[in-house]
């Protein structure tokens, strides 16, 4: 089947009455998780988790996917309407997007963010159905050599994304050292269980992902007790120049943004700086941004949203993920018992094409409830955290004993909880360590059966052309923002010095 | 004045070295390689030598680096909240899932965030009820069970 067939039946697939209701729950629920000040789309989804057990897993994924880039539309309100970016992807919005809401142009931010995220969305999502199947099957052809290499990429990729490439390193190689934790896949021998027969079957996902992002994230937030003032919304659609300023923008911010979200080092976050330094760069006026120019918001928004479409290409084409939140959902996916990687297009082909046709499905439902309802979910932002976080506390405790009816794992879950609070609180990037985790067993055996293949020479990953080409990715991935970093600094200090 | 990098860090990268340290005393104890393969104790030792290696980085990058301490979130109130939620794991089994979710909840609003009462009392009640419609009836899961029944 060509991908325009397959994608109608994954329109029919994702079109039943339960499917759709996960994608409605999912929307909904990003963006109300993207308006609520310290749970993320990552923490949502590690609490959604529990809940999707008996649930089928296309259901699941379609739910997850919508929260992702539901939670971009949320993270717009926050920006626009109290300049506090939801989500870091938000950060440049709220430069134009909260003057113009102070000029009593909030809600026309919100409907420019609104209707470019899902001209973004849409094309990201086509994007992503002609992009992925052909990386697929070009992956189908890797062995070992070019699974681990793919494996060390996303890992070093992922840890390059926060803001120490050496604490996203470090949390990375943690995450693989507790995947060790059990039963050695290879040979069958009990490994660090310290006698602890419930520790034979390793440190579960979810308990780490519960852990790290919603006990970190609650722990590290819990002080904030204020609910922020918040401006009027005002009109919500655009007007015809409003509209004339803000079209080329969306279009490209569309572009840039599914181009850095393929890249694996790259996400959401940096799609929208990217997208706002461009559009001030082909600007007649550069001096109108900062002050509410409507492209300001236009160009980030439509990028964030592509990004997200972006970042699911290397997640299903290859399973490497491209932001912390696919990484989440890489481990849901093995959680079901599915192998994330190119052979998801053969063998899980259904489960991938019903996700692709909800994203259009779900990009739809957002435009739908942004436009009129923008005013409403604003006064989401009036609810202080204080009314949050115990709820937060009470599902996580609930979701892991639920999972393997064992306090046992509570305990495990409270000791990773306060080691994802110390991680939120000193900026370890908490992400790859959960792909350490999930990831690590399969980076295990492809090593394990590489270096077997070849007598033990590890000389086998700079031999085959894709595991080298890989490798040398996933070096420059760790090299280049240090780098960046070292030549700005210096910038910047020989500016100070002139 | 302040120290230029924070106590808390410190424990966090202690924590790092330590896992590194028992994974390379354990690693060294295993087969590592036999033949052409690598054993069980080779991936491992190598992780615990790489953590080690990567937190010492990181802590030498702290040192060495010119920024001053940054202000820090206060310790306090995540510590009660963490020192209740860890009293309400201890209780699940002799108090069982209901009661215990619920007194949590409550302790943290009314106590720890000194919201009204009975909004409180009213928002932990529909939060533990929904969560038990959902996990125990809807689910079936098994939650720990006390003397009241639920």
């Amino acid at each position: 089947m060509g991908p325009l067939a397959d994608l109608m039946q994954g329109f029919a697939d994702a079109a039943t009455p339960m499917n759709l209701l996960m994608c409605f729950a999912g929307v909904l629920l990003g963006q109300i998780i993207g308006v609520l000040p310290g749970i993320g789309p990552s923490a949502a989804i590690a609490l959604l988790l529990p809940l999707t057990y008996g649930a089928s897993p296309t259901g699941a994924i379609i739910m997850f996917a919508g929260l992702y880039y539901g939670a971009q539309y949320g993270g717009t309100l926050t920006s626009v309407l109290i300049n506090v970016p939801g989500e870091s992807s938000s950060v440049m919005t709220s430069l134009d997007g909260y003057k113009m809401a102070t000029q009593g142009r909030g809600g026309v931010a919100l409907g420019i963010a609104a209707l470019g995220s899902f001209v973004a969305g849409t094309f990201g999502t086509l994007g992503l159905m002609l992009l992925a199947p052909p990386l697929a099957k070009v992956a189908l052809a890797f062995g070992p050599p070019e699974y681990c290499m793919l494996v060390l990429l996303g890992l070093t990729a992922l840890a390059a994304v926060g803001g120490s490439v050496l604490k996203g390193l470090a949390a990375g190689v943690a995450g693989l050292l507790l995947g060790t934790i059990g039963i050695d896949p290879q040979v069958g021998v009990p490994r660090f269980y310290f006698g602890q027969s419930w520790l034979l079957d390793g440190v579960d996902f979810i308990i780490l992902t519960v852990a790290l992002f919603g006990i970190g994230e609650v722990l590290a937030s819990c002080y904030l007790s204020k609910a922020d003032p918040i401006l009027n919304v005002g009109r919500v659609l655009p007007n015809r120049q409003e509209w004339g300023q803000a079209w080329k923008a969306v279009l490209r911010g569309t572009g840039i943004g599914f181009f850095i979200g393929v890249l694996p080092a790259a996400g959401a976050t940096i799609a929208s700086f990217v997208a706002y330094i461009v559009e001030k760069k082909v600007s007649k006026d550069p001096s109108r941004f900062g002050k509410g120019a409507i492209e300001g918001v236009a160009g980030p928004e439509s990028a964030n949203n592509a990004a997200s479409a972006g970042a699911m290409v290397p997640m299903f084409a290859l399973g490497v993920p491209g932001s912390g939140t696919t990484a989440v959902m890489l481990g849901a996916l093995v959680m079901f018992g599915l192998r994330p990687g190119p052979e998801m297009f053969t063998t899980n082909s259904s489960l991938v094409w019903a996700v692709i046709a909800s994203m259009y499905i779900g990009n739809f439902l957002l435009l739908i409830m942004n436009l009129p309802l923008a005013g409403l979910f604003a006064r989401l932002l009036q609810i202080r955290y204080s009314w949050i976080y115990p709820p937060i506390l009470a599902i996580c405790v609930t979701g892991v004993i639920s999972h393997a009816n064992n306090v046992e794992d509570a305990w495990v879950m409270l000791g990773f909880g306060v080691v994802g609070w110390l991680m939120k609180r000193y900026d370890w990037p908490a992400a790859p360590m959960v792909l350490g985790l999930v990831l690590g067993p399969l980076f295990e055996n492809t090593l394990r059966q590489s270096l077997t293949l070849s007598h033990g020479s590890g000389m086998i990953f700079l031999n085959r052309p894709i595991a080298a080409i890989l490798l040398v990715i996933a070096l420059l991935a760790v090299l280049v923002p240090p780098a960046v970093e070292m030549i700005r600094q210096r910038r910047a200090a020989s500016v100070t010095a002139s | 004045m302040h120290s230029r990098v924070a106590i808390g860090e410190l424990v966090l990268a202690a924590f790092f070295v330590a896992l590194g340290l028992l994974w390379v005393g354990a690693a060294i104890r295993m087969p590592l390689w036999e033949g052409f393969a690598p054993q069980s104790g080779f991936m491992p030792l190598w992780y615990g030598v790489v953590l080690i290696g990567l937190t010492v980085a990181v802590l030498v990058n702290l040192f060495v680096a010119n920024e001053g301490a940054k202000a820090e979130d206060p310790i306090g109130k995540p510590l009660l909240v963490l020192a209740v939620f860890a009293a309400a794991i201890f209780g699940l089994e002799p108090m069982g899932f209901g009661p215990t979710v619920f007194l949590m909840l409550l302790f943290m609003f009314a106590l720890i965030e000194r919201l009204p009462i009975i909004p409180s009392v009213l928002v932990a009640a529909t939060t533990t009820a929904v969560l038990f419609l959902i996990f125990r009836t809807w689910l079936k899961v098994t939650l720990p069970i006390g003397p009241l029944g639920i």
